[in-house]
């Protein structure tokens, strides 16, 4: 063995050892979560404590009865006694009711919370975050992962601190009945411990890999169930069956581990119990022989063991939950570690409101990073866009055209130099101060499930009625829409399934135009329309289009013709600018761009 | 109670398992219970002063133990894997159900609630198959065993003792009846909100580039508060429900105390009697509590089954009669006979007697409107939909009579926003054959125009595309989607809008690429350039999911007004054309 595998052999068993990283954190974290509710805590510690004690009552109680009513004749006490007997089982239950209540309230805000925070910090994250993560790994970290902290927080809990308190009570117990039996009892803590530091070593990696395996489950289901119609359409789906088979495989693998470890841990915690008890019988008995202690007190010592064992019971079983839960907790805190490479500013500018509009690429490199390296995309781009003017981008396919609007938009803040809106660098703003003043028409319009109505007023949810069928009528749009069953009101299935590209193009539009924004960027936008349809919206496109800057990635002709500018891009450089008839006049690269399509639109 | 009998159902794979698990169980319970005993009985040797006596019982103490470890490991052994099993079989029997069902199921379904039944509710359904079960049966059995030896010993006492148990199994049915409709809408809440969660994720560049990051927390934060509200009723009913099923039986212990205690006072009882019944009562406690909490794990393991089954129940609409043939040989003839569509809660027929008889090897572009139903006709053809009236025929067979695998295997899609896997390269080009080699995988790349480009990626063909291939661009993914379609080698070959999301110097790459596929192939594209109209050989305008024209470029010009409007207005586009009569020519334009 060499020194560089014993080395990682050695930093491999400290990760174990200390289970999930960073324990502390997450523990602090935990309580953080439960701080705003530290009243409905305390409450519900007290129903706890009141609960437990009511239940530890009817043992001493029946005892008292027999000794003092039954035995001593005393049918008075005994009735007394009963009736105190059953106030403690009201009592249990109004315990049990508040602890179960409260227990159930404060667990479940603070889940909600959890999820909260992560929605919210996954909104920060920049658009590039999401192009790197599946889609089911995100969504299982909020489902699964979180369910897995629910049964953490309602069922544990409760459960540690029941054992806890009786597990104390029962030790000062013990001491009290004989110290030399407690202490030999006692010998089970480092036995339990050295158990438990191998349990935790050996499932440390078991737990974690069953919340991974499950995302996997997650991020397959998603993404083959996205891509359904890819699946349906080349008659794959027993290939799917089966890829989706292996990796269940994988998952019931994982936890076949977990089993086995359990299998081991729990029974063992309980032998030890039963080997202290031998221990106890053995030895005390041959002391009470002996006369040193007498029958009674080992009789009353060996009834007390039960106390002890059980809790110890309970809190070794309470050990899986937690480690998965803190296998789920570890994920979510993962999550929410990664930091935004995009940083919004502390003390951001106020832009201008109205903005003005003016764009400025100044000296504006970008590079993507991939996974061996970075890809260069924009090339020391230098540009300056006046207030209200169309700016159309031309260039083949990777010249850089989606790059230039995807850093308009700050989706991705530039490797070297600046981009700046109205003499304002993007990185001085808040990116959702500038959003707003800003429209952004993809190349799929993504409509979210809900009606029509919501997705056209998307971006301006005060819009009245009118003022979007104003928008949809602008863009053509209001034609397929009036003829739906309710008009706006008509629900769309699943990212508006039921609507051609088209159709959900136009709506994308509506969306926009409603939104009213200073800038526009339209990446690819009309593709999707047919040309009978664009050249009735061609009207709309235009009223979408005036006064406002504007920022067009498009391949017809008729686009591109009518914007005041057009900038030709090549290998991530500005190769030519300048209107339609000058760039002809030129005959450079817009030149036999041109050509091209003439060639390929006759072929 | 029919639910809960279907998901037993699911255990029957592993009878043995089930049964050696509640076998163990029993043996470890009664080890375990055989150590207070042997206890008891070591003390009895103290004070006989027997050292070898209570050595002897020391001995048995620990060899209980050693048998309680070694029943408990295989018991949990056992009853683990019976558990990972059912989960296993449901979830599989859950997705490829899921691959059965027609693609209108899905256009309903938000992907977000499949993946939470797939997931969350499985995994109830797994507890409680795997485990609550054996512990419900041993807590019954328990209950009945100790409720016997109550009636032997004192038939009167006991009587009075076990009132309160039919109230128990009363009150737990009344809380089953009540928590099993609250569990169930928190599992669909759950699944709501996982719902969201995906829309979001998924529709992340539309928030962001509309700054509406706060709306949607919003809406979020009120999905979440539903999930909690929800949870609360589900909470109220275990707060109120279990305590009281725990206090009922202490009542019996009252009763017992109060009777029996009287009786032993006035000498119509033992007190060992009494003590022994009194012992016997405390133990019929933890069963009875525990049967409640199990009780709530059978709620929402039923209530988890239900939304399954929900699922599992529908019955594919599209399937192929039993023993369908395989598709016959042929070249590709397609033949639409008055078909009429209508899709789901929409009132106007998406497509309405429509006729089309395509001979093999022609080319069709279908023209019309946005929402006019061309991709509804195409899609008629793999069967992704079935027709309301009318038969879609391939090859002079009614494409609803043969398999569905074969018909599929016989049309390959390309369409405008090609969905790739978050796979290689080469898996997605090899997608509808996974045996492929990679000479063919490269020789079909070659042909779709995407080696050059492929070639240049960090791993060539064993680049990983990232999440849905979002690291190609529009016409790389194209490129890469026709090249799967090459691959598959159909003898339909449907592209819808294929070259709309890519510039024009792509475009012509893209162009050579069809021309290569589509050779020899039946061929129908949905197109809104006249430059891709013009790879076809014929022409169908669509209006309104009618057919108003059939026939070449120039007998819709001049037949149909629509297509005259359609390629007048779309001259902007053809400036070059004019420029260039000789290639004009060439295009039939």
């Amino acid at each position: 063995m060499t020194s560089a595998e014993g080395l990682s052999r050695r930093d491999d068993l400290r990760r174990r050892l200390r289970g999930t990283s960073g324990r502390g954190r997450k523990l602090r974290g935990l309580v953080i979560l439960l701080r705003p509710y530290r009243m409905r805590v305390i409450a519900m510690f007290v129903a706890l404590v009141v609960g437990t004690a009511a239940s530890l009552a009817p043992a001493p109680l029946a005892q008292q009865a027999i000794d003092n009513g039954i035995l001593a004749k005393d049918i008075s006490t005994l009735d007394w006694i009963v009736v105190a007997f059953v106030i403690s089982g009201l009592l249990v239950w109004v315990g049990t009711f508040f602890q179960t209540y409260l227990t159930g309230w404060v667990g479940q805000r603070a889940l909600q919370d959890l999820r909260l925070q992560i929605f919210t910090h996954l909104q920060e994250m920049p658009v590039g975050f999401y192009e790197r993560r599946p889609a089911g790994v995100l969504i299982s970290r909020m489902t699964n992962d979180v369910e897995a902290l629910d049964s953490l927080v309602t069922d544990s809990v409760v459960t540690l601190f029941q054992a806890s308190l009786t597990l104390i009570g029962s030790i000062v117990i013990l001491l009290l009945f004989d110290v030399k039996l407690a202490l030999i009892t006692f010998l089970i803590f480092p036995v339990m411990a050295i158990g438990s530091l191998l349990f935790r070593i050996a499932s440390a990696d078991a737990y974690r890999r069953t919340r991974e395996t499950i995302g996997r489950i997650t991020a397959y289901l998603q993404e083959s169930l996205s891509g359904i119609r890819v699946v349906r359409a080349f008659a794959q789906e027993p290939r799917h069956v089966g890829e989706f088979a292996a990796l269940n495989d994988l998952n019931r693998d994982a936890n076949m581990v977990t089993v086995k470890l359990n299998a081991a841990y729990f029974p063992a915690v309980e032998f030890v119990s039963s080997l202290a008890t031998v221990l106890v019988l053995i030895f005390g008995g041959a002391q009470a022989i002996d006369g040193q202690v007498t029958v009674g007190v080992l009789v009353g010592f060996i009834a007390a063991l039960n106390g002890f064992f059980d809790p110890i019971g309970q809190l070794s079983q309470l050990y899986t939950t937690y480690q998965s839960g803190m296998a789920a907790l570890d994920k979510i805190f993962e999550l929410l570690d990664e930091q935004p490479d995009l940083v919004e500013p502390t003390d951001p500018v106020t832009l201008p409101q109205p903005l003005h509009g003016e764009i400025t690429f100044d000296h504006v490199t970008f590079a993507y990073r991939t996974q061996d390296g970075t890809k260069l995309a924009l090339d020391d781009v230098d540009l300056n866009v006046p207030p209200g003017q169309t700016v159309a981008l031309v260039g083949a396919t990777g010249a850089g055209k989606s790059t230039f609007a995807k850093l308009v938009a700050r989706f991705y803040d530039p490797t070297e130099g600046r981009v700046l809106v109205d003499g304002i660098d993007l990185r001085d703003v808040s990116s959702r101060a500038l959003r707003e003043q800003m429209g952004i028409v993809p190349q799929e319009g993504f409509l979210f499930s809900g009606t029509i109505g919501d997705n056209i007023s998307f971006g301006n949810p005060e819009a009245d009625a009118a003022a979007l069928e104003d928008a949809c009528r602008a863009v053509g749009a209001w034609d397929f829409i009036d003829r739906l069953p309710e008009g706006l009101d008509t629900q769309i299935g699943e990212r508006g399934v039921q609507l051609s590209a088209g159709q959900r193009q136009l709506v994308a539009f509506a969306r926009a135009l409603v939104a009213d924004p200073r800038i526009l960027i339209l990446d690819e936008a009309t593709s999707n329309v047919d040309l009978h349809t664009e050249t009735k919206i061609e009207e709309g496109l235009r009223r979408l289009l005036a006064g406002r800057t504007a920022i067009v990635i498009a391949h017809r002709l008729s686009t591109i013709r009518q914007s005041g500018r057009i900038v030709v891009l090549d290998g991530g450089r500005i190769v030519e600018q300048g209107t339609h008839d000058e760039l002809l006049e030129a005959e450079g690269a817009y030149f036999s761009l041109y050509r091209d399509w003439a060639q390929q639109a006759a072929a | 109670m029919a639910i809960f009998r279907r998901l037993l159902g699911f255990l029957r794979p592993y009878r043995s398992g089930v049964i050696w698990s509640f076998v163990l169980a029993t043996l470890a319970m009664v080890a375990s219970v055989a150590i207070p005993w042997l206890v008891g009985r070591g003390i009895d040797q103290v004070r006989a002063h027997d050292h070898t006596g209570l050595r002897n019982y020391g001995i048995a103490v620990a060899i209980a133990g050693v048998l309680s470890f070694g029943l408990s490991v295989a018991r949990r052994l056992v009853a683990g894997r019976v558990s990972l099993g059912v989960e296993y079989d449901l979830r599989n029997t859950f997705y490829a159900h899921l691959q059965a069902l027609e693609l209108g199921f899905f256009d309903r379904q938000q992907t977000g609630q499949l993946m939470s039944r797939a997931t969350v509710d499985l995994q109830g359904v797994r507890f409680f198959l795997g485990y609550g079960l054996v512990f419900i049966v041993q807590s019954a059995l328990t209950i009945v065993l100790v409720a016997a030896a109550m009636i032997l010993m004192n038939p009167g006492l006991a009587a009075l003792a076990l009132i309160p148990v039919p109230f128990v199994v009363m009150i737990a049915q009344r809380y089953g009846r009540r928590a099993r409709p609250a569990a169930q809408e928190v599992q669909q809440r759950i699944a709501e909100l996982t719902a969201e969660v995906e829309e979001n994720i998924s529709g992340v560049r539309v928030v962001k580039a509309f700054a509406r990051e706060e709306r949607q927390l919003g809406r979020f934060a009120g999905t979440t508060q539903r999930v909690f509200d929800q949870a609360m009723i589900a909470t109220r009913l275990q707060a109120y429900y279990n305590p009281l099923i725990g206090f009922l039986p202490q009542l019996g212990l009252a009763v017992v105390l109060l009777i029996g205690g009287r009786r032993v006072v006035n000498g119509s009882m033992s007190i060992g009697d009494f003590t022994a019944f009194y012992t016997y009562l405390l133990r019929l406690l933890s069963p009875m509590r525990s049967l409640g909490m199990l009780l709530g794990m059978a709620q929402r393991a039923t209530a988890a089954g239900a939304r399954l089954f929900e699922i599992l129940d529908r019955t594919p609409r599209i399937v192929a009669p039993n023993g369908a043939p395989v598709l016959p040989e042929g070249s590709g003839a397609v033949r639409f006979e008055h078909v009429t569509l209508g899709y789901e809660g929409q009132d106007v027929p998406a497509l309405h007697d429509v006729s089309i008889d395509v001979p093999a090897g022609r080319t069709v572009a279908l023209v019309g409107a946005t929402g006019s139903g061309k991709t509804t006709l195409v899609q008629l053809l793999p069967r992704l939909y079935d027709p309301i009236e009318g038969r879609v025929l391939v090859d002079g067979v009614d494409v609803r009579t043969v398999a569905t695998a074969s018909l599929r295997e016989a049309i390959a899609v390309v369409d405008d926003a090609p969905f790739l896997f978050s796979t290689s390269v080469r898996e997605n080009i090899a997608y509808a054959r996974p045996d492929a080699t990679f000479e063919e995988v490269e020789i079909a790349a070659r042909r779709a125009q995407a080696h050059g480009f492929i070639e240049h990626l960090p791993e060539g063909y064993d680049t990983r595309i990232g999440e849905r291939g979002l690291t190609l661009s529009g016409g790389q993914r194209q490129r890469v989607a026709i090249a799967r379609a090459f691959l598959a080698d159909p003898r339909i070959l449907i592209l819808d809008d294929a070259t709309s999301s890519v510039d024009a110097s792509t475009e012509q790459e893209i162009k050579t690429a069809l021309r290569e596929v589509m050779a020899g192939r039946t061929t129908f594209v949905i197109a809104h350039r006249l430059s891709t109209i013009a790879l076809a050989d014929e022409i169908v305008v669509l209006e309104d999911g009618e057919l108003i024209a059939h026939g070449t470029h120039d007998e819709l010009l001049e037949l149909s007004d629509l297509y005259r409007e359609i390629v007048e207005k779309g001259l902007p586009d053809q400036v070059f054309l004019t420029r260039n009569p000789v290639e004009r020519e060439v295009a039939g334009l």
